[in-house]
């Protein structure tokens, strides 16, 4: 069987050739530096070339003993498959942000939102309709939006919003409810709700403060846009990716771990099922996309709580608070993620009693 | 002459990672995660990653000579290894972003775990109940239909379902279902298949108790099953789809074996 190395390396040895550079007199001030750098790196990409290529060889026949377990090989396919089905929404997400970065003008914000904070957050909430992506789209997008001038107020209202509102999910819910359409209604209005609910909070409660680390913007003036739209997205990718493996590691042992039978013993009470199907959603780290399907089949709870599942799966669960954490700073996500988890439920709550 | 290497780690990491995305779409491997549907986009993320590896790299041999007047000053970039300081001047990828390191576990874990799709072990840790169905609809095909004794075949998902749950359509008929063999309590055994609705995260096991006097086949062998609709088993909580099986036969998995 042909192994993702095998075609890597030969990108990577036609990459090579391609990388020599012409010979390059180390400039006077500075010669310890220029000697350390290609040799700290070169030694890097060498461990890192060796050891794949190994791995991607003899790997399986080293490791067969150790990774014969049940439990571990289903751990494995859950990781391997969250990090799958994700990958090519952040690729989607980065892109998006890196074009934001590199080819829209920060006038164009400047523009397109209104001048007061607290009427930029609606707008921004609404705008959310326009990417058709899951959560892991919209975490780089809004922060090239804060790095490009927007307030982030209007940058979180749209973060939440993004991937609960946009026609894809909105449709993927209608078909998972067919002949209940106030299921759609009920779903845009919570997540359009907790999304503004959560930009007003950030205006509120002094913004943020010491511990959120606003996304740096790399719009260095005089450089090629070209060069910017790469730049941030590599860097961006493999930022966010990194964060994306750890929260798919969590969601995939949890996924192993907890037990879906306790579920069943709390369908009945109301405020209990509430809660613990946005647990669920949190822990599951499904894609916005898809969680209608799923919630449609968890046919023992109520609306109410099924619709707490749908909104709190796009805005908090494990992968999105992995690159919520990644992005915006560790400070940021222990505060913003159980905020949003108990604005969102609270919001289910009222909507549910009053739609549903 | 010599020749400095500039060597670019991120772009080492990206290409596999791109690579190895490539490789399960192209190769089949991603039915093991994911939806068929999903084959275009991963094969889409995966060259975009590959195109912005060799871009990256190809912009770093371009550039080298253009910089050889100041690079005291863009050393500092070059050498930072987190990604938010110093990075102004646009150069400051090439020290890795730490969390960078992480994507290579997954390529890792395909690489050397080759995870299987979910099988047996999955299905055990789930409840063997058939759920309500969210609408449901009057097979009326099945009572249209194969009124000769052909035994009709039908997915496990729907067949765990409406055996509980349309009962009046199924009795008294023979069915044949293709699924793995999930070993239960006692010498019992289930014919199963994980359903999944997005990816594996959220596979659902649906299963249906083997009766019969066949002995219980290998743990996560593949079996095709030929028999009659059997009164449910009821458990404290629910009931759980059976049949009485005439014929086991051996198969080999399907290329997608999810439902």
């Amino acid at each position: 069987m042909s192994t993702p190395a095998d075609s890597a390396e030969a990108t990577e040895s036609a990459a090579k050739t391609a990388e020599s550079d012409p010979p390059q007199p180390p400039p006077a001030d500075l010669p310890e530096k220029e000697e350390k750098e290609p040799a700290g790196s070169s030694i890097a990409f060498t461990v890192t070339l060796i050891v794949l290529v190994v791995l991607a060889l003899f790997g399986r026949r080293i490791f067969t003993s150790l990774f014969t377990g049940d439990g571990i090989r289903t751990w494995a396919t859950m990781f391997v498959g969250v990090t799958v089905q994700a990958l090519p929404f952040l690729v989607l997400g980065v892109l998006l942000s890196a074009a934001l970065t590199a080819f829209v003008p920060a006038s164009f914000f400047a523009k397109a939102l209104p001048k007061h904070p607290a009427l930029a957050v609606p707008v921004a909430s609404a705008s959310g309709v326009i990417l058709p992506g899951c959560e892991c789209a919209s975490v780089p997008v809004s922060a090239a939006l804060m790095s490009r001038g927007v307030t982030p107020a209007a940058a979180i209202a749209f973060l939440l919003a993004a991937p609960a509102i946009n026609p894809v999910v909105l449709a993927s819910t209608a078909v998972a409810f067919p002949g209940q359409p106030k299921v759609v209604v009920a779903r845009a209005v919570t997540s359009l709700a907790v999304s503004m609910i959560l930009g007003w909070l950030w205006l509120l409660t002094g913004k943020g403060g010491s511990w959120f680390k606003l996304p740096k913007n790399r719009h260095a003036e005089g450089t090629r846009k070209a060069d910017v739209f790469r730049e941030s997205m590599l860097h961006d990718f493999l930022h966010a990716g990194g964060f994306l493996v750890i929260g798919a590691a969590a969601a995939a042992t949890l996924n192993v771990v907890v037990p879906r039978e306790w579920l069943d013993h709390v369908a009945s009470n109301l405020l209990l099922s509430v809660v613990v199907l946005g647990l669920l959603a949190v822990l599951l780290a499904i894609c916005s996309e898809a969680d209608a399907f799923v919630a449609a089949s968890l046919t023992q709870f109520s609306l109410t709580a099924r619709l707490a599942f749908m909104v709190v799966g796009p805005v908090v669960d494990v992968k999105l608070i992995a690159l919520q954490a990644g992005t915006f700073g560790p400070k940021f996500a222990v505060r913003f993620a159980p905020a949003t988890f108990v604005i969102a439920l609270l919001s289910s709550l009222v909507v549910g009693w009053w739609l549903l | 002459m010599v020749v400095a290497v500039r060597r670019n780690v991120a772009g080492l990491v990206v290409v596999f990672v791109g690579a190895a995305i490539v490789q399960l779409a192209i190769s089949n491997t991603y039915l093991r995660y994911v939806k068929p549907g999903m084959r275009w986009m991963l094969l889409a993320a995966g060259v975009i990653l590959i195109l912005l590896a060799v871009a990256d790299v190809l912009a770093d041999t371009r550039r080298k000579p253009a910089q050889q007047h100041d690079d005291g000053q863009h050393d500092d970039g070059q050498h930072d290894h987190e990604p938010h300081t110093g990075d102004d001047d646009g150069h400051g990828h090439h020290g890795l972003p730490r969390a960078a390191w992480l994507l290579l576990i997954p390529v890792f874990a395909l690489l050397v775990v080759d995870p299987p799709a979910l099988g047996a072990d999955a299905a055990q840790r789930q409840s063997p109940v058939a759920a309500k169905p969210v609408a449901p609809k009057n097979q009326s095909w099945l009572a249209d239909s194969a009124q000769s004794d052909k035994p009709v075949p039908l997915a496990v998902r729907d067949y765990a379902i409406w055996a509980v749950w349309e009962k009046d359509s199924m009795k008294g008929r023979n069915f044949q279902l293709t699924g793995f063999v999930t070993p239960g309590k006692n010498g019992s055994w289930y014919v199963s298949r994980i359903g999944l609705t997005c990816c594996v995260a959220d596979g659902t096991a649906f299963m249906v108790e083997a009766r019969g006097d066949q002995p219980a086949p290998a743990k996560n062998q593949w079996v095709t099953v030929t028999g009659e609709w059997a009164e449910p088993t009821k458990r404290q909580d629910g009931d759980v789809a059976a049949i009485t099986i005439t014929e086991v036969r051996q198969v080999t998995p399907p290329t997608n074996q999810y439902e």
